[in-house]
């Protein structure tokens, strides 16, 4: 596909990276890696109404003149064709540093490398890398509301549903119900279903989970990995007949009890758990419970809340009535962008 | 590049800005140099969006992970907004109640143009003519503790001197209130913007303030809390407000900048009106201050790195440090540990860093009867100035007083009512919340999951009120900014490091407050069967009282009338320097009975007329 470019000037690229990755010492270093390449709103124009693009800003970091040509070369764009970064001047002083805007649709994940003085190169700062078919390691990224599974997999995602479901509100009859006719709601505006993607009526959260581990939270996938093993042992155990994800409410509500105790008490031990793998299962309930929230309730850029079915949850469950009209206690659509929301001046 | 300029100024916030709005009006040339970026608002930004969003995960974003060396929270958790630092690059280390370092997100402001006033909620208050002049106030007093007493001091300028300022600043930054019933003097008028409509649930506080000021036999009745917000078209800034004004109420203010730019950020009042007019003006975003060296009395060369690092000088005729109290502090300490005369010029009477100051705070929070929307609201609705009277002070036997207003922006959102659970401050965001359990009204806990999570919901949705109180703290010498002996950012410069106690009489007076702020519920709701008071406190305890801020950050470098009681003089500039003035906080020999926004930037304006006949 051809690229689009969004011109920026110089010091729209300084405004993202310098906190970030100026410092003393080797260049590759920085704070916060995750936040690059850049996911941001698209700055374009014309803004189409629906919002469909992300802007995606590339930047590399060398030392001031020590590199002359940086480009691009990723399947956001046609593949084999390198998109050059321009070099990003203060003042009319090289700074090291190259950039470039892409907009790029919401909801995809891309592969790229540098291409840096004709090497090709992986992104330094970026964390996240795949190795493809082939064995070769590329560099990742992925736009706002992406929806497909992207670090966990698929029993691990069908436990953790089960697990978010014991402390989110949605498992509650009358959430039940909102949900159900929320989501008929959205199928019948929204042809195009797949957008919606759930194992289960929840909203989300568990895809959100899995983008904030595959992200900003990288530091806590291996304490899912590890836990959601231990979780599948132990259920395994208390009932070999089923698969775990399939356990009844009941098998998940005793196992979270459980994994609540305090694990420094020996009678608290949970048959089955390897203690010397994960010592502390409180601790992954408390991540967890931070985790499910943000997934349910933080913008549906996240890739969570999906439709915004959290927030539109609260705002059907609270209300009031005056002079026999019913107006939401959370009319949270007011301050937002289209087209999640309504408000007329903040894009 | 240009490296010279009749005036430098370090940092883009509430001291620097009034005295390059004025300076650059008049003709001369300026230039900023500011360590963050600058983020627009919608109207000048590329496709008319914002770098600041409303989004719950930009203002107290993902989990990072202390991890600096020596630090006694190694390891934690903590949770910061996209405009703040990296602890892990730039920490603020501060000594806990167990002697143990402890690194803190507390103190920090915003780095950012504009610097704090992008993320505060806009509380502009003025302080009191009592305020300014508390050693005058308590001389003689028998209710008072000697040290306390001792150690008070006026204001080396009087309210009246001020007063004009701060109509100027009230109307250059724009600020919506009402003036009535405040019991500060308004020599020269009203200049407030109206206020836009309050949010239903602040009836309670506004019915409870009315019942107190009648409780305290001042019949003193509540304001509309000042807020810099504009709620009109603003001539001197060029902002013009949407359609309807009061789709300013977001509840996505405090801790967030504005995407519309309608909260008045030093950026948007004073700063781009004088890139848009055309002055001889010049700010260098992403560009870090390391040192200043002088010239015998001169300041000669400020030092930054541009934002590839690169070292790199300015000149200035005049230089202006105004990057937030604990870091200009830190910014001439690291300036004298370089050069003996640098250090013998800004700290030969041993003053700099001490008395460091920020509020005495805190507040009561109930849940109300009813249910409201919350998140349309700005930071706070109505204030009262009944318990800063002299008669109020008194009767108390205490010192000094402060202002109280009500919150209405706190947990107006999903995610800020999960993570400010059971919180008050930074350091403990989330932490209540991921323990799980849910005290109720009734007394009895019930898991805060699926029946229990609605059950939470369905008491706390729109419901919470809190008022607060933001009051003067005691001065203590030893209360203190010093650099860190061992802990360096990432460019390897010592980091702050705050030292500080609470006073008892600090004590006192937070008990006093809490409980007025606690009748102001009372009074205001108490009758009703639903009303649950949730409770009362100063930030005095808890594991990490002695890292609060309020990010208010003040002191370390008063000024003041005898060189011996004093880091600068009169019109801010350092005793023993012909051309360097310090005019944030730090400049405050008392911390002031409310935010201390106004009276920055009031007191810049006043630095600025000095300014402007010395080039």
């Amino acid at each position: 596909m051809p690229v689009r470019i969004v011109e920026k000037d110089d010091q729209d690229f300084l405004n993202l990276c310098t906190k970030y990755l100026s410092r003393a010492g080797d260049p590759s270093a920085s704070a916060e890696a995750w936040r690059f390449p850049v996911i941001d709103v698209f700055r374009g124009s014309p803004l189409d109404p629906n919002d469909p693009d992300n802007e995606v800003v590339f930047i590399y970091k060398a030392a001031p003149g020590t590199t002359t040509q940086v480009g691009v070369l990723g399947s956001f764009a046609t593949l084999y064709q390198t998109v050059p970064l321009k070099p990003v001047r203060f003042l009319g002083e090289d700074t090291g540093y190259f950039g470039l805007s892409v907009a790029v649709p919401k909801g995809q994940a891309h592969i790229y490398q540098y291409v840096v003085d004709g090497k090709l190169t992986l992104d330094p700062i970026n964390p996240q890398r795949v190795v493809l078919e082939n064995g070769k390691t590329w560099s990742r990224f992925f736009t706002d509301s992406y929806l497909q599974p992207m670090v966990l997999e698929l029993w691990e995602l069908k436990l953790l549903y089960r697990l978010t479901e014991q402390i989110l509100p949605f498992r509650v009859a009358e959430a039940e119900l909102f949900l159900q006719q929320f989501y008929n709601y959205l199928d019948r505006q929204d042809k195009d279903a797949s957008k919606v993607y759930r194992l289960d009526e929840s909203v989300g959260e568990v895809n959100a989970i899995d983008k904030l581990l595959a992200r900003e939270e990288r530091h806590r996938l291996s304490d899912y990995h590890v836990c959601l093993k231990q979780i599948d042992t132990v259920l395994r155990k208390r009932n070999s007949s089923m698969e775990p994800s399939e356990l009844s409410k009941e098998f998940f509500n005793d196992l979270y009890n459980d994994m609540a105790q305090d694990a420094a008490n020996p009678a608290n031990r949970i048959d089955g758990w390897d203690y010397g793998a994960y010592a502390n299962p409180p601790f992954f309930l408390y991540i967890l419970r931070r985790h499910a929230v943000t997934g349910a309730f933080a913008h549906p850029k996240y890739a969570g809340n999906v439709g915004a079915a959290g927030w539109a949850y609260l705002s059907e469950k609270y209300f009031e009535v005056k002079d026999g009209q019913r107006s939401t206690l959370f009319d949270w659509r007011a301050a937002l962008e289209k087209p999640l929301g309504t408000n007329e001046d903040y894009l | 590049m240009r490296t010279q300029f009749d005036l430098v100024i370090i940092g883009s916030g509430a001291g620097g800005s009034p005295i390059a709005n004025r300076l650059a009006k008049a003709g001369k040339s300026v230039l900023i140099l500011e360590k963050g970026p600058l983020f627009r608002p919608s109207y000048q930004a590329p496709g008319r969006r914002s770098e600041f969003r409303r989004d719950e995960l930009i203002s107290d974003g993902p989990e990072k992970i202390l991890n600096i060396d020596g630090v006694a929270n190694k390891g934690a958790s903590y949770y910061s907004s996209h405009v703040e630092p990296d602890l892990n690059d730039e920490p603020h280390v501060y000594r806990g109640p167990d002697s143990a370092d402890r690194a803190t997100i507390e103190g920090y402001t915003a780095q950012v143009v504009g610097g704090g006033t992008q993320l505060y909620g806009g509380v502009s208050l003025r302080y009191t003519p009592t305020d300014l002049r508390l050693k005058s106030f308590n001389d003689g007093r028998a209710d008072i503790p000697d040290d306390v007493r001792r150690e008070a001091r006026d204001w080396p300028i009087p309210y009246d001197v001020l007063d004009r300022y701060y109509a100027e600043a009230e109307d250059l930054v724009g600020i919506n209130g009402t003036r009535a019933n405040q019991i500060k003097p308004f020599l020269t008028g009203d200049h407030y913007q109206p206020p836009l409509s309050p949010n239903p649930i602040s009836q309670y506080a506004k019915a409870g303030m009315e019942a107190l000021g009648k409780q305290l036999g001042s019949n003193i009745e509540p304001y509309r809390t000042p807020l810099a917000v504009i709620t009109r078209d603003h001539a001197p800034s060029y902002r013009t407000v949407p359609k309807d004004p009061e789709t300013a109420k977001t509840s996505y203010v405090n801790r967030y900048g504005d995407p519309l730019g309608l909260k008045s950020s030093t950026w948007v009042a004073l700063l781009s009106p004088i890139v848009k007019e055309g002055h001889d003006f010049e700010i260098r975003p992403n560009c870090i201050v390391t040192r200043l060296t002088n010239d015998g009395a001169k300041v000669n060369r400020v030092y930054y790195l541009d934002p590839a690092g690169t070292e790199r000088f300015v000149e200035g005729k005049l230089v202006v440090v105004a990057c937030s109290a604990i870091e200009s502090i830190r910014l001439l300490m690291l300036s004298g540990a370089e050069s003996p005369d640098f250090r013998q010029r800004i700290n030969g009477n041993g003053l700099l860093g001490h008395y460091f100051l920020t509020h005495c705070f805190g507040g009561a929070r109930a849940l109300v009867p009813g249910r409201f929307d919350k998140s349309k609201a700005l930071d706070a609705d109505y204030a009262t100035d009944c318990c800063a009277t002299d008669d109020f002070l008194k009767a108390q036997g205490l010192w000094a007083g402060g202002a109280i207003y009500n919150n209405t922006s706190d947990q107006a959102l999903p995610l800020s009512m999960f993570r400010t659970f059971g919180s008050t401050d930074l350091d403990s965001l989330w932490k209540a919340f991921m323990g799980g359990m849910y005290p109720q009204p009734d007394g009895t806990t019930v898991p805060m999951r699926g029946e229990g999570f609605v059950t939470y919901l369905d008491q706390e949705f729109g419901r919470g009120l809190s008022v607060s109180f933001m009051a003067n703290q005691v001065l203590q010498r030893d209360n203190r900014i010093e650099l860190h002996p061992t802990v360096k950012d990432k460019w390897g410069r010592r980091v702050a490091y705050v030292i500080k106690t609470w006073h008892p009489h600090d004590k006192k007076l937070m008990d006093v407050f809490a409980n007025q702020c606690g009748n102001v519920l009372r009074l205001g709701a108490g009758n009703d069967p639903s009303f649950f008071f949730e409770g009362q406190g100063g930030i005095y305890s808890g594991d990490t009282a002695l890292a609060r801020m309020a990010n208010h950050i003040l002191g370390g470098a008063r000024f003041g009338t005898d060189p011996n009681d004093s880091v600068l003089d009169t019109n801010n500039r350092a005793w023993n320097f012909d051309n360097l003035y310090v005019t944030d906080g730090a400049f405050m020999p008392t911390s002031g009975g409310g935010n201390p926004t106004m009276t920055i930037e009031a007191n810049s304006f006043r630095v600025a007329d000095h300014l402007l006949t010395r080039v």
